[in-house]
């Protein structure tokens, strides 16, 4: 898992994912993620990759 | 699909009985003959095997062909199970191939149905369909990837096979009351409408059921999972014929936006299956003219159709903590109980009785230690708890539980319409394959514990045939195929070899052109070769279920015999 930075310009990332969001019901949004996620996931392609991705995610809410 | 509601019903969620109506099958009735146990003469037997339903008669049919007498006793005096049409309805290729060499086989490609085309549907669309004929290694077997046909056949088929070898024992109406451990073989206690015997017996191989009588008696612990899923079949005869493919809706708009199955079996009757909702009444759902009006809905107001029978069901998860205890084994449902998603309980009953016969049949010609048989479990487990959990994975796509496995779900059914990667998350179900044995204690060389498939081949008689005739020829002793040269001197070791341990040699050769003295079989498109893994001069071992033992590169015969001892735990 890459914890450095990789991305040219974070700010337009970012602005592009809550533009995306805007206007979406709470519903709606959790959908988009999660269809997001999953596209992400597969140009990530890396299974060990992912599985530390998910561990990274879910580590506030692991004892 | 539930390709395999191997509990059905279940109580408490479903109590009701399936209701039998008029298009039911006749199924064959069997005679109560009283054994010579009841005139008094004490019965010394060398298996019993305890239930006749897959994996108890595949065993006791094996059995018989590897010459050792059995005893099979069976509560019912029928195929199938009492109430219920048809449990299993989906044969994995590995079935197939020991079907083959159990010899029903062509009884069952001719009144089953072959099919390779699956579709997946959400709502009035489909998302994705694929058809197993354009997947690679297709035809590698002999055998199809699948075929479709209801449980209680492929039992009747066992039973006319098991009556013509004429060797087996089979008790119909006699039922285990309890059992007794004695110092050089266990004892039966049997009851039958001709009155109660006890019989001892050196090995028990029980296959009665998720409801095992043994299990309890011999208190083995038992690790369940239940959930909260409910489903309930409709199987159906239809004067129109809907297309001989197997569609899965993951969620339907006639079945109230829940997931439905559609699958056809043997003599025109399809298998339709429909989720119920968690606080659904089973007796409700299942009522003639509620299923008649969810047929309209499915198939138009103009259908013309006949009920076989109608049952709800419940599934869980179970599996005994250990498979052997002392001279008790256990296979099929009374091993472990799965979600039926995928086919996968009847088949690993099937390929349960496949691993644990060869092993008890060279254990009571004196060819192996009782050792050998703790490998049964070794491999068996693991297979079990592989299957249970791929048919988890499957129960949790198709009855998300939290919203957030509703979302996910949803995404991926969203996706898959347009984009093929999304495709591979979509679960209706990961149709049965053979467990490869990779953490076995026999395995011996590279590519040990894979499951082989029935290749083609022509035999050292010339015939042509495959690797399930060759077991046939070489008596179901271990396989060693030899594709380094054989002199004079190493064909004599071999030879000794199979003298001292049961094992038969082959040479492998792609043509005929070079004559061999030793046994040879030719592998002309070299599709043998290309399954086994064999990459230059080498000794292959395969074990009598089709399983590799692993390839030996230029191995002497002090290397092939150290293989052979480990493979029958004889070290």
């Amino acid at each position: 898992m890459k914890t450095d930075p990789t991305l040219k310009s974070p700010d337009d990332f970012y602005e592009r994912l809550l533009n995306a969001h805007r206007g979406l019901t709470a519903d709606q949004s959790a959908e988009l993620n999660a269809r997001l996620i999953l596209l992400l996931a597969n140009q990530v392609g890396d299974d060990q990759v992912l599985a530390d991705c998910i561990t990274a995610a879910a580590k506030p809410f692991t004892r | 699909m539930p390709e395999d509601p191997a509990v059905l019903p279940v109580a408490p969620v479903t109590k009701v009985a399936g209701v039998t109506t008029g298009g039911a099958y006749e199924l064959p009735v069997y005679p109560f003959v009283a054994p010579a146990e009841l005139r008094g003469k004490i019965g010394r037997h060398a298996v019993v095997v305890i239930g006749a339903g897959l994996a108890g008669l595949t065993a006791a049919c094996d059995l018989a062909l590897h010459g050792v007498p059995v005893v099979v006793i069976d509560e019912d005096n029928t195929v199938g199970v009492r109430g219920a049409s048809s449990r299993g309805i989906c044969y994995a290729q590995k079935s197939l191939e020991i079907f083959k060499r159990l010899g029903i086989f062509e009884r069952i490609a001719a009144r089953g149905i072959s099919w390779s085309v699956g579709r997946t549907l959400a709502g009035n669309e489909e998302v994705f369909s694929f058809d197993l004929k354009s997947l690679p290694n297709f035809d590698a077997s002999e055998q199809p990837p699948f075929i479709n046909l209801q449980q209680f056949y492929i039992e009747w088929f066992l039973v006319d096979r098991i009556y013509d070898l004429g060797t087996v024992d089979l008790r119909w109406k006699s039922k285990l009351v309890g059992c007794e451990e004695r110092r050089d073989a266990i004892a039966l206690q049997i009851e039958t409408p001709g009155g109660p015997y006890e019989m001892e017996t050196q090995w028990v191989i029980d296959c009665s059921g998720s409801h095992s009588p043994l299990r309890a008696i011999l208190n083995v612990p038992v690790q369940t999972e239940h959930v909260v899923d409910r489903w309930c079949i409709s199987d159906v005869r239809f004067r129109t014929h809907p297309p001989a493919e197997r569609w899965t809706w993951i969620h339907a708009p006639f079945n109230d936006d829940r997931a439905v199955w559609q699958h056809l079996m043997g003599d025109d009757v399809w298998r339709l299956d429909y989720q119920m909702a968690p606080d659904a009444d089973p007796e409700q759902f299942s009522q003639p003219a509620i299923v008649a009006d969810r047929l309209r809905r499915q198939f138009g107001p103009d259908i013309e159709y006949e009920l076989v029978w109608i049952g709800p069901y419940a599934y869980r998860s179970q599996c005994l903590e250990t498979f052997r205890v002392g001279r008790v084994f256990f296979a099929g449902d009374a091993a472990h109980v799965m979600s039926p998603f995928g086919a996968r309980g009847g088949n690993s009953g099937i390929q349960d009785a496949d691993n644990l016969v060869w092993k008890l049949a060279l254990v009571l010609e004196g060819k192996a230690p009782e050792r050998l048989l703790d490998s049964y479990d070794a491999e068996r487990r693991p297979a079990a708890h592989q299957n249970i959990r791929i048919t988890t994975r499957t129960a949790r796509f198709l009855s998300p539980q939290a919203p957030v496995d509703r979302i996910l779900r949803d995404a991926v059914v969203s996706l898959a319409r347009e984009y093929p990667f999304a495709r591979g998350f979509v679960n209706t179900g990961r149709l049965s394959a053979p467990t490869h044995y990779v953490d076995s204690p026999l395995n011996v060389g590279v590519g040990g514990g894979r499951s082989v498939q029935n290749i083609a081949l022509t035999l050292p008689d010339g015939q042509r045939g495959d690797l399930v005739a060759l077991m046939e020829y070489a008596a179901y002793r271990v396989l060693g195929l030899i594709t380094q040269p054989i002199d004079r001197y190493f064909a004599q070791e071999l030879e000794l070899l199979e003298e001292r341990y049961p094992v038969r040699f082959f040479r492998v050769q792609f043509d005929e052109s070079e004559p061999s003295p030793f046994p040879t079989i030719i592998d002309a498109d070299e599709r043998l070769g290309a399954e086994l893994g064999i990459d230059g001069a080498g000794t292959c071992l395969l074990r009598p279920d089709l399983h590799l033992a692993g390839l030996l590169a230029d191995a002497g015969a002090p290397d092939i015999e150290r293989a052979l001892r480990k493979l029958l735990a004889q070290t």
